[in-house]
């Protein structure tokens, strides 16, 4: 068999394919990435598109906890309040109910048990960044309005029993909020309000009703009681959410790592094959330069 | 003096055959680096000896020609090869454009531009955001933004898809054209060699020849097969003829379904020149398979997420407090109303971001379960391909009476994937004429999530089937119990409501139960929904008729020998309303015809038959993938086909180099090898000229007799 005398060409073709490849990991190198097209390595490609979708799924749901804990918190503070409020509203009562205060202290215990009222209906009004928090879904409607028509008067509920939720990535369901009408106005025995306005008419003549007042001071007992469990929802969402806030970070940290490894390019290993690839052209550079010298035919011997 | 004759003419002809075998060794080099130039090696022929008394004496040597160095079965062993790897290159190229429209996302904080899945995930992220504050401002505009960069990347990459398809189209006419004249010069080459030289090699023409088909070879995939008197025929390689003898047949382009099918005389060879080989292989390959099949992906991503987004905004509650109405819908995206061409025309509608429904169907304005319900729609299977087209090859019995009706069914989808039993019923009007009907029934799930009660919930305007089986039990006045079986269904009955007066087929029920003596049963319907209160047991199904559109009756009329008459093409246009799973409208196309014409229903003197069955798209077009597992599943196939094709085109590119490298080793120049001839030929014909030379002299001696003046 003859030798291929078109020897150069090909020396050529390998040169041109050194030559694609000192571009292709000068091109790793300078972005930092390894896959910089599909074909490169089709499955990391897909399991790419998975992972960022995870870590941009938690990245939000991170954004978003961040969001409802101000809400959350805010509740939380306001139930607290309350809470205060209504405590110093039963030691107020308590200390009317003893027969020992003349119409005039009785009468300013009221006015005073009427002020807490004022209170408690404000916080229950409460809203945060222009949504009233205690209001179910109807959040642009204030949800707590009395009505001093009748004695003792009657605080109404506006809103409704919506309750809304924010999702983890793995699915949990966090609470968001509590309906006022749970909090506020739960049933019998149960409503603050209820409590609070039957006080205040018991107090508002001066005589005082002990049988009634003392029945009345035991229910605003009962109903603070109340709200304090439901304040107890309230603290469990603000822990879940913070759980897993912390989990969700975690995840996102491993996941980002997982991303790296699988995109990232070993500037190592590039920079070697690099190397051996400028090294393989040269050779070939100059076993071309050696072969194509028109001193080396044979023709060229014959002349000398 | 007659040896010394014929010493010279052996002498003179020595002198020629190194003369003539010089000339080729010249010839070879100044072609040394023609393409396509053949090396030549001078042939020899001993002259025929003469004999005298019986002795033989050698008469020399003549040169007969030149023969070109070529092994024709490597030749065309190179050319196909040639062809393949010509093809996986063109459609390489084809591919490396599609896949740069899909670039990787690195991760880093910098988005990568057009990066679809970054998009998708994205958008459903917004509305996770959403859950936190419903009627913030900020959020809801992020999410039409979301939603205008996911259709914005989506539209543009189908766009830019076209926009391919419609280069590699133009590509492909060019191509012809360069067919034609190779397939033309090869036709007249042809002739030449058969007049020239029908018996041997024929030097340059065979050159050329050789030239143009290997150049032939790169554009298109052919045989050659070799013909008498050194002829040669071309086809393509499913056996078109391009080249007989001196006769080329010309390839045409013409335009079919908006893109260009080649023909030969009025053969449409598309589809076999597609998985011929050569360049245009390659890009009809691109052009025909690769090109759609990503549009197709597109489509099915950009359909899923803008009807599944629209659905479930149009089933919620915007911020001022409104919900989607047929008249007034609240779709984000533009509607598609067919999967393909859905990726192009992928746009955001939506402008004002109150629209955006938050709340669940009737709650207040702080509510987020629906936009908890859009965010999941990223964890949730995309929609499936509603059916379009349905067909069943049917027999219909002659000898039915009259009056009597045929059944068939297949199943269908709709745009949920709730499968459905499509039936056609068909009643023999005689004289060769059948009635038919399609309906869909629509069997309703029953809800048993109160306790003590069961109901089923109708789509608007469904109205109760025939086939409705529903059978309650309940307690009787007499402390026992009685069953009711579901009563007869008038034609277009619906729900109807408990009354007073009670209508429609609560009444029904209700008269029932009253007659069968049941005391404790109530049945009540409002809004489509019937419910069955105080039950001891129910069962059976309860189905509904989705509202269809009239042409979904209609004649068919058949000739004497039983084939399809009216109507003379298929039944399009053929729609279902009002499904109870709330899918969008059905829309069918009824296969009548097979593609060669021949009608499926048929009317013949044998017992009816519905004989085959099928459907397009189908609940499992998407094998119920999230979004963004469709996409990842996308970009994984796209890679993997052009890495595929990529190793295909390196094995066929060395292959091609091996094969090149065996074709020049033994035809192409080497110019060592004619440096080293024309040295043996430059020592033969001094030496034949030295002969010469003292040949003469000894003629010139012979001549003068011994006197050294005469001659010189």
């Amino acid at each position: 068999m003859r030798v291929d005398p078109s020897y150069v060409s090909n020396l050529v073709g390998s040169l041109d394919q050194a030559q694609a490849n000192e571009q292709q990991l000068t091109a790793e190198l300078s972005s930092g990435v390894s896959i910089t097209s599909l074909s490169q390595n089709p499955v990391a490609s897909g399991e790419n598109v998975l992972l960022l979708n995870q870590i941009q799924q938690d990245d939000s749901f991170t954004q978003s906890s961040s969001l409802v804990t101000g809400q959350l918190q805010v509740a939380d503070s306001t139930l607290g309040s309350v809470v205060s409020q209504l405590t110093q509203a039963i030691s107020l009562a308590t200390s009317a109910n003893n027969g020992t205060m003349n119409a005039s202290d009785v009468q300013s215990v009221g006015n005073q048990i009427s002020g807490i009222l004022d209170e408690v209906e404000s916080l229950a009004n409460t809203s945060y960044q222009g949504q009233y928090i205690f209001a179910g879904g109807q959040t642009s409607t204030s949800p707590f309005t009395t009505s001093t028509a009748t004695s003792p008067a009657v605080t109404t509920y506006n809103g409704d029993q919506d309750v809304n939720y924010l999702e983890t990535p793995n699915g949990q369901k966090i609470q968001l909020n509590v309906p006022g009408s749970q909090i506020f106005q739960g049933s019998g025995a149960n409503s603050v309000f209820a409590a609070l306005n039957s006080l205040v008419a018991d107090y508002s003549t001066g005589t005082v009703n002990t049988t009634q007042a003392v029945s009345d001071t035991e229910a605003l007992g009962t109903a603070l009681n109340f709200v304090s469990q439901q304040r107890v929802t309230i603290d469990n969402s603000i822990t879940q959410l913070t759980a897993a806030s912390d989990a969700v970070t975690s995840d996102q940290a491993q996941l980002t790592g997982a991303q790296t490894n699988l995109m990232q390019a070993d500037v190592a290993q590039v920079s070697t094959q690099l190397s051996l690839s400028e090294t393989q052209q040269t050779a070939l550079e100059d076993v071309i330069s050696e072969l194509d010298s028109s001193s080396n035919s044979l023709f060229s011997k014959l002349q000398q | 003096m007659g040896t010394i004759n014929s010493a010279f003419s052996v002498i003179s002809g020595a002198l020629d055959a190194d003369q003539a075998a010089l000339s080729i060794v010249a010839n070879n080099v100044a072609n040394a680096s023609t393409p396509g130039y053949t090396a030549e090696v001078a042939n020899w022929q001993e002259n025929q000896p003469v004999t005298i008394n019986g002795v033989s004496y050698g008469d020399g040597v003549t040169e007969t020609g030149a023969t070109s160095l070529r092994d024709r079965v490597l030749d065309e062993r190179l050319d196909q090869q040639q062809q393949l790897a010509s093809s996986s290159s063109a459609r390489l190229t084809a591919l490396n454009s599609v896949q740069a429209l899909f670039p990787p996302d690195s991760g880093s904080s910098t988005a990568t531009a057009g990066d679809i899945g970054s998009d998708i995930t994205s958008f459903f992220a917004s509305f996770a955001s959403l859950e936190a504050d419903p009627t913030d401002d900020s959020l809801r505009e992020s999410v039409l933004s979301s939603a205008s960069t996911l259709a914005g990347d989506i539209s543009n990459a189908a766009s830019s898809l076209n926009a391919q398809g419609a280069a590699l189209n133009q590509e492909v006419i060019g191509v012809t054209s360069q067919v034609n004249s190779l397939t033309t010069a090869i036709a007249r080459l042809n002739q030449q060699i058969q007049t020239n030289s029908p018996n041997s090699d024929a030097g340059t023409l065979e050159d050329q020849r050789q030239q143009d088909l290997s150049q032939l070879s790169q554009l298109v995939g052919i045989n050659q097969v070799t013909t008498q008197d050194n002829g040669l025929s071309v086809t393509t390689t499913s056996g078109q003829l391009l080249v007989s003898g001196n006769s080329s047949f010309q390839m045409t382009s013409g335009t079919v379904d908006g893109v260009s099918h080649f023909f030969v005389g009025n053969t449409d060879i598309t589809a076999q020149l597609a998985t011929g080989g050569g360049e245009l292989g390659g890009y009809l390959t691109a052009r025909d398979q690769d090109i759609p099949s990503a549009l197709s992906s597109l489509d099915q991503l950009a359909y899923g997420i803008s009807t599944s987004v629209n659905q479930l905004n149009n089933a919620g509650t915007d911020l001022d407090g409104a919900t989607g109405t047929a008249a007034a819908p609240l779709d984000i995206f533009s509607q598609p109303t067919t999967v393909a061409g859905s990726a192009a025309q992928m746009s955001v509608v939506m402008t004002d971001p109150n629209q955006i429904a938050a709340a669940g169907l009737g709650q207040g304005t702080g509510d987020n379960s629906n936009a908890v319900a859009m965010a999941n729609l990223a964890n949730e299977p995309l929609m499936p391909q509603a059916t379009t087209t349905f067909s069943m090859a049917q027999n219909l019995d002659s000898s039915t009476a009259v009056g009597g009706t045929v059944t068939g069914s297949v199943e269908i989808f709709d745009s949920n994937g709730q499968s459905y039993d499509a039936a056609v019923t068909y009643t023999n009007e005689g004289s060769n004429t059948w009635g038919y009907s399609i309906s869909v029934p629509d069997t309703l799930t029953a809800d048993t999530s109160v306790a003590g009660q069961v109901s089923y919930t109708f789509g608007a305007g469904e109205t109760v089937d025939p086939a409705t089986s529903l059978t309650i039990t309940g307690s009787t006045a007499g402390g026992g119990t009685a069953t009711i079986t579901a009563p007869a269904v008038t034609a277009g009955e619906t729900v109807g409501t408990a009354g007073p007066p009670a209508t429609g087929y609560v009444a029904a029920l209700d008269a029932q139960l009253t007659a069968a003596g049941i005391t404790g049963v109530t049945v009540t319907g409002t809004g489509g929904v019937l419910t069955i209160t105080g039950a001891t047991a129910t069962s059976g199904s309860v189905i509904a008729d989705p509202v269809a559109s009239s042409n979904a009756t209609g004649t068919l009329t058949f000739n004497a020998s039983g084939a399809l008459v009216t109507p003379a093409a298929n039944v399009t246009g053929i729609t279902f309303s009002g499904l109870s799973d709330g899918a969008d409208t059905l829309n069918l196309d009824w296969g009548l015809y097979s593609g060669s014409g021949t009608s499926i229903v048929t009317q013949t003197a044998a017992a009816s038959s519905q004989s085959a069955q099928s459907q397009n798209g189908s609940a499992g077009a998407n094998n119920g993938e999230t979004p963004t597992d469709f996409y990842s599943n996308f970009v994984s196939t796209l890679g993997a086909t052009v890495s595929g094709v990529q190793a295909d085109n390196t094995a066929q590119n060395a292959s091609v180099t091996q094969l090149q490298t065996q074709s020049n080793a033994l035809s192409s120049v080497n110019l060592n090898d004619e440096a080293s001839v024309m040295s043996t030929l430059q020592s033969s014909y001094q030496a034949a000229s030295q002969v010469f030379t003292m040949l003469n002299t000894i003629m010139a001696a012979a001549l003068n007799l011994g006197d050294q003046t005469t001659v010189s």
